[in-house]
């Protein structure tokens, strides 16, 4: 975990407070491994916990908070206050909740498992939220997991929009995750001899290989950045009706402002990665004329020439000027 | 002076352990000298001490005192009320809120905030599965009313709306709010990330007394809330289905999604005919848009003129202009 400056007394706290519970409970526990538990330095656990020590009121000046290290140990004597953890806060409660949901809508998830027994004891003390998560799985989520699960090594048809075509190659999946409405694998792909993410409704074909690749652990994208965050992709920026953010809000963006006031009612510009002109043309076909492309000038007139090569299959001639 | 750590422990303690409420007096008294003793200077850094204590979730109760000491304000912590219930946790079930936390992407510290209660670790396991689970602030408090049934008073791009909320609904990467709607008396849905200020718990969400209203029986939100952008809201006409030519570059694609019983005939060029839903008229136009000129709508001619006529809204390409 990537260290940062000082920690404020809030923070140390609250750490505090499910430390010496967890402590308590085990009378004593290596420095390493409570400092591995709860995400500190080595030296940061030192200093909270000879802090706490130092706490103090009359009449138990020495003994409020009994704790004390010695030779890479933490030991504790008879607690006195802290025995029991914080309640949960509500903002902790609905994340555990709706965390626990969500893991319930994955493949392989047991609903009688230890998985749903917890998720029943949290929402009986929590109460009934009424969450529900719905992550709408198709059956190609559940075979790809499967592969997943066991290092099988797949030949999949691929369609990638931005070329427009479809490709066979072999993948190896190594992680399945829902985000943003899609699904999508993380895999090694063994044409471009690299690990890569593909989205599953794009996959147009599945079969097996009969190769079983060692299993290897992969680190999730990061779910704020992962799809657009190269500087050197092309960037549009669009001039259009406010009522229409909501239809790029759903991409990653550069920036959204609101423009000045003007006769023809509210607008936006935004600016936002393009990872394929196909992308950008379809986008602009579903905004609509009141939509304008601003930069670069190359795509100023994109949205008529797409609408107008679609026209031509209803065979309908484009309006004269 | 005391490290501002060591003072906020010391203070937790002090009424956690009381029997009876204490003043600030009392407390500077105990803590001597951890307090200033200008009593401005005390009563603003207590202050500033107890916002710490309340924001991070430790329920101060706080009475006017009567007798000799009338008007005063005294504190202290109810232990039934500040600590945590056993939850009874196999360390299977354990393991289990771990990795359903990791699973759950969230991008705050919530979840291991309260694995932590648990007893659990931040050792993160290694995952094969796993889901973007977006956060906003507004959430928590959206869920603690559905649970003890209080109305909320919110306001959603700029108009103010009160619900009796019923559900929250992950579905296609947002959360969704139901419940009857008290100005409308119907059930409505609300995008939760569009509720105004829905990063900001305190500015985004009033709720109401509790038991402020029944949720009918057997209320089902998946039931209410169509998965498919197609059906949902009011139909435009008595038009519910329509038909779309899709070509043979997109037939798999498409017969991937609708499903095999919306494929109405397969033609020898490899193109298909589907049966799609057009109850939202601006849905299915954006869905069939997706597919450019790899498809077509066939009919109803009145779902087909719509099409054309929005195509043909963008004026004549650049080249034929020329």
């Amino acid at each position: 975990m990537a260290r940062r400056g000082p920690r404020p007394a809030h923070e140390r706290l609250k750490r505090l407070l499910v430390m010496l519970p967890w402590l308590m409970e085990r009378g004593e526990v290596a420095i390493a491994e409570m400092a591995a538990h709860f995400s500190l330095t080595e030296s940061e656990l030192v200093a909270d916990i000879e802090l706490a020590a130092m706490c103090g009121l009359p009449p138990f000046v020495d003994e409020l908070i009994d704790v004390f290290i010695d030779e890479g140990m933490v030991f504790t004597g008879v607690p006195r206050v802290f025995t029991r953890p914080l309640r949960l806060t509500a903002p902790e409660g609905f994340s555990l909740l709706a965390s626990s949901r969500a893991a319930m809508a994955l493949p392989g998830a047991d609903t009688d498992g230890p998985l749903g027994r917890a998720l029943g004891k949290l929402a009986k003390a929590l109460g009934d939220d009424g969450v529900v998560v719905d992550l709408g799985r198709p059956a190609m989520v559940d075979r790809v997991a499967a592969a997943a699960a066991g290092g099988v090594r797949l030949s999949i048809t691929y369609w990638t929009p931005a070329r427009d075509e479809a490709t066979e190659r072999q993948v190896t999946p190594r992680m399945v995750f829902a985000d943003g409405g899609h699904w999508y694998m993380v895999a090694d792909d063994h044409r471009s001899d690299s690990e890569r993410v593909f989205r599953l409704d794009r996959i147009l074909e599945v079969g097996d290989t009969g190769i079983v690749d060692p299993m290897r652990a992969v680190a999730p994208p990061d779910p704020q950045r992962w799809m657009n965050d190269d500087p050197d992709i092309d960037r549009v920026t669009i001039r259009l009706p406010t009522e229409l953010t909501w239809m790029v809000e759903r991409y990653p963006i550069d920036s959204l402002t609101a423009d000045p006031t003007s006769t023809t009612g509210a607008s936006c510009t935004v600016v936002m990665p393009v990872t394929s002109e196909e992308w950008l043309r379809r986008l602009l076909l579903r905004m609509g004329p009141r939509a304008e492309v601003l930069t670069p000038q190359r795509w100023a007139s994109l949205a008529a020439d797409t609408a107008s090569r679609v026209l031509q299959r209803y065979g309908v001639v484009s309006p004269a000027t | 002076m005391a490290e501002p750590l060591e003072r906020l422990t010391n203070l937790l303690a002090l009424l956690l352990e009381t029997t009876a409420p204490v003043t600030l007096e009392q407390i500077a008294f105990e803590m001597s000298p951890q307090y200033p003793t200008n009593e401005s200077a005390r009563r603003g850094a207590f202050e500033r001490d107890k916002g710490v204590l309340r924001d991070l979730g430790i329920p101060i109760e706080q009475t006017v005192l009567g007798g000799s000491e009338a008007g005063r304000t005294a504190y202290r912590i109810d232990r039934r009320r500040y600590e945590l219930a056993d939850l009874d946790l196999s360390d299977d079930e354990r393991r289990a809120l771990q990795l359903a936390v990791a699973a759950a992407r969230s991008g705050d510290s919530l979840g291991q905030d309260g694995l932590w209660k648990l007893g659990v670790g931040s050792e993160r396991p290694s995952l094969a599965v796993a889901a973007t689970v977006p956060t906003f602030a507004v959430l928590p408090p959206l869920s603690a009313a559905i649970a003890v049934r209080s109305s909320v008073a919110f306001t959603y791009r700029g108009t103010p709306r009160n619900l009796d909320p019923y559900g929250l609904l992950l579905r296609d990467g947002y959360w969704y709010v139901v419940g009857r709607d008290h100005a409308h008396d119907e059930l409505r849905t609300y995008r939760v990330d569009r509720i105004d200020n829905a990063q900001n718990p305190d500015a985004s969400v009033i709720a109401g007394a509790s038991a402020g209203f029944e949720r009918p029986s057997g209320f089902d939100i998946r039931a209410v809330f169509p998965s498919d952008p197609k059906l949902l809201g009011e139909p435009a006409s008595q038009i519910t289905r329509a038909v779309v030519k899709v070509s043979g570059e997109r037939a798999a694609l498409v017969s991937a999604e609708v499903g095999d019983d919306a494929v109405l005939a397969r033609f020898d060029d490899g193109s298909i005919h589907v049966q799609v839903p057009c109850v939202n008229r601006d849905a299915f136009r954006n869905w069939v848009l997706g597919l450019t000129h790899f498809a077509e709508v066939v009919s109803p001619p009145e779902v087909r003129d719509d099409v054309i006529s929005w195509l043909t809204s963008f004026g004549p390409p650049v080249a034929a202009a020329n």
